[in-house]
């Protein structure tokens, strides 16, 4: 189970270099960026919880700090009841973070990449060789797990990430933006996959996915939150947000609660590529 | 205990993945293993022209008809004389003569008969180094003309010859021969920490900036460690590789020492298990700072690219500062042990000289090291998260 309360950060972003020469090297004075004003959520076990929200809306950032990679300036944040920024490394030992970034060793194969991980969360060797052959199975890449990551496609790069995040059998998984990159068919896969994990058989896992794609939601979410310049503006299951909007398409209730009037009043007026 | 085997998976994960980069751990082996012999002989080849030059005995003059008692006095000296070439002056600039040249003006028998002193060259071009050494030779055999001409004249007149030599000037060198081959050995311990930079420079960019680009290391963060640990690890790994560098040169002189070709220069190298296991005790601590040096340079890289022009300052000032101790000319000052680089140099040529290393000799430098390698692992840790989400 996953629980954030009133999260939020801001960066000091550099601001714009002067231009031409004379300014070379001066910058104006930094820019506050709020990245995420105000995120609220609960995520209960046994339900996939989706992170539903415009680019920049502060999904990623949130959660970065999730995972302790970054310190949130206000807010809490917690895994099975353990506090994130108190206790960072019991809450990463019960989360499977499948970040933004999903950089695997290409000069490791990819059960080496996924037993380093496995180590890396206490497992013995054995333990996480037995693990990496199991999530093998489970994503249908048995056949890979000798083979350097070195030439791997999109989707056998997503599925070995994936494992790796998998190999300790945590009971909260969080992925950020899992299908970027990958066709219909390993989508699909996924999507399986996260159902089964989901179920009492597959371990009642928490999971929380963020995206930008409607139909992810759709297909698969148990509760959407969605997201929108930081802030939390709207909570509840796919019917529940179409009742609250009056809608019956969730896409034009996602852009009912994503963003405001004005915006809405823009992008028309201006044209789909402004 | 837990924190010490998740450092060792971390290290044996990071000397996994820099053994299987093949190609470039393999120029750089060959490239430090073969060194040693390969400037061994280059330096030896050199040594042995020089060498073979005043075997010869041969002395080239213009205008040896003009002067049949010193083509006399050569020839009793065992010297060919061998005319010069027409173009000397032109072979001399371009180095293609290797021998200074002597050359005798026409009237040279009349005026010795005379006593007017006739002037006889010796021309070398300075910038022709091999003409140059054979200059002191030739300056010295004419001399040796000049005082039997001295001596005859002065016997015939009745004087003693000692007159000729109120006092005696005798050379006492007190350099020992080993101390001698320093001055063509010097570059040596240069080519070594070269070899030992370039070992950490990949390692040490690909732990880092490396992992940065393939975006590994912000999903690395997200296992529970500390960053100490992880950082630790790392730095091991590297570190083992530039000690594992500085290992294969240090001993690649030993096998090094049979391609000599000089005989002189053999007697002179003395390079055995104890120089090499000195030269280590100098080096390791070195390859485990330049190590953490270069992570740190490199953590705040974004690309394998970037941190490369970013560690081209490191390496610049790692090669620049032992040249300070080159051309020093042996006089060294006590803040040499402080400066990381030029301390090695310093140290490793005494090695060489077959001069013993003082405690505090090993001590400053070692010193050094340590306080190297603690800050730079100190700044890659507190700088890791950071640089895992920019």
């Amino acid at each position: 189970m996953i629980a954030i309360e009133h999260l939020a950060k801001r960066f000091n972003a550099p601001g714009p270099a002067h231009k031409g020469l004379s300014g070379f090297g001066r910058r104006s004075a930094p820019r506050i960026v709020h990245a995420v004003r105000d995120v609220s959520f609960d995520a209960p076990d046994g339900c996939i919880t989706g992170l539903l929200g415009p680019n920049g809306a502060g999904k990623t950032t949130t959660l970065r700090m999730l995972a302790g990679l970054i310190t949130p300036d206000a807010g809490r944040m917690s895994v099975d009841g353990i506090d994130v920024v108190a206790q960072p490394g019991a809450a990463l030992a019960r989360m499977g973070v499948l970040s933004d970034a999903r950089g695997l060793y290409p000069r490791l194969t990819a059960r080496e990449n996924i037993v380093y991980y496995g180590r890396l969360q206490g497992m013995t060797a054995d333990a996480a060789n037995a693990r990496a052959e199991h999530l093998a199975q489970m994503f249908e890449m048995t056949a890979l797990l000798e083979r350097r990551t070195d030439g791997f496609s999109q989707g056998e790069r997503m599925k070995t990430a994936l494992a790796r995040a998998l190999v300790h059998d945590p009971a909260n998984i969080v992925l950020d933006e899992p299908t970027n990159g990958l066709d219909v068919l390993a989508t699909r896969a996924l999507r399986d996959s996260l159902r089964w994990l989901r179920s009492p058989e597959g371990g009642a896992k928490c999971i929380v996915f963020s995206t930008h794609i409607m139909q992810e939601v759709e297909r698969l979410c148990d509760g959407v939150v969605v997201v929108s310049h930081g802030r939390t503006v709207a909570c509840g299951t796919v019917g529940e947000l179409l009742a609250q909007t009056g809608e019956s398409d969730f896409e034009e209730a996602f852009v009912r609660l994503a963003f405001s009037a004005d915006e809405r009043a823009h992008h028309e007026v201006a044209g789909p590529f402004a | 205990m837990n924190n010490f085997r998740t450092a060792l998976t971390v290290y044996g994960k990071e000397i996994v993945d820099a053994l299987r980069d093949r190609r470039t751990l393999l120029t750089v082996l060959i490239s430090s293993v073969l060194m040693g012999p390969a400037v061994l002989v280059a330096i030896s080849a050199l040594v042995a022209t020089f060498e073979s030059r005043a075997e010869l005995r041969e002395v080239y003059v213009v205008g040896i008809e003009h002067a049949p008692s010193l083509k006399n006095f050569f020839e009793r000296q065992t010297y060919t004389v061998k005319p010069a070439p027409a173009d000397f002056e032109a072979q001399l600039r371009k180095a293609r003569l290797a021998d200074p040249v002597v050359v005798i003006p026409k009237d040279f028998e009349a005026a010795l008969l005379r006593g007017d002193a006739p002037v006889v060259e010796v021309v070398v071009d300075s910038a022709n180094q091999r003409s140059q050494a054979g200059a002191g030779r030739i300056e010295r055999l004419l001399n040796g003309f000049g005082r039997e001409r001295a001596a005859l004249t002065l016997a015939l007149r009745g004087v003693s010859v000692d007159l000729l030599e109120p006092l005696q000037v005798e050379d006492r060198d007190l350099a020992s021969t080993q101390t001698r081959a320093t001055q063509i050995t010097g570059m040596l311990p240069y080519f070594v920490m070269m070899a030992v930079l370039y070992g950490a420079l990949n390692a040490a960019l690909d732990t880092t900036a490396g992992e940065r680009e393939r975006g590994s290391l912000e999903p690395l963060l997200m296992n529970p460690l500390d960053r100490w640990v992880l950082v630790l690890g790392k730095w091991a790994a590297v570190a083992s590789v530039g000690m594992l560098i500085a290992v294969l040169s240090s001993l690649s002189f030993l096998p090094g020492q049979w391609v000599l070709r000089s005989d002189t220069l053999a007697a002179m190298f003395q390079y055995g298990w104890r120089e090499a296991s000195m030269f280590l005790v100098v080096l390791l601590p070195f390859a485990a700072a330049v190590s953490a040096v270069l992570m740190a340079v490199a953590i705040r890289c974004k690309s394998f690219k970037e941190a490369q022009a970013s560690a081209t300052v490191v390496m610049l000032a790692a090669s620049l500062l032992p040249l300070i101790n080159v051309f020093s000319l042996g006089s060294e000052s006590p803040w040499y042990l402080w400066v990381p680089a030029l301390a090695q140099n310093v140290l490793m040529t005494h090695v060489l000289k077959g001069e013993p290393l003082g405690a505090a000799q090993i001590g400053v430098p070692l010193g050094v090291c340590v306080a190297l390698t603690a800050l730079g692992v100190w700044f890659v840790a507190r700088t890791l998260r950071s640089a895992a989400v920019r």
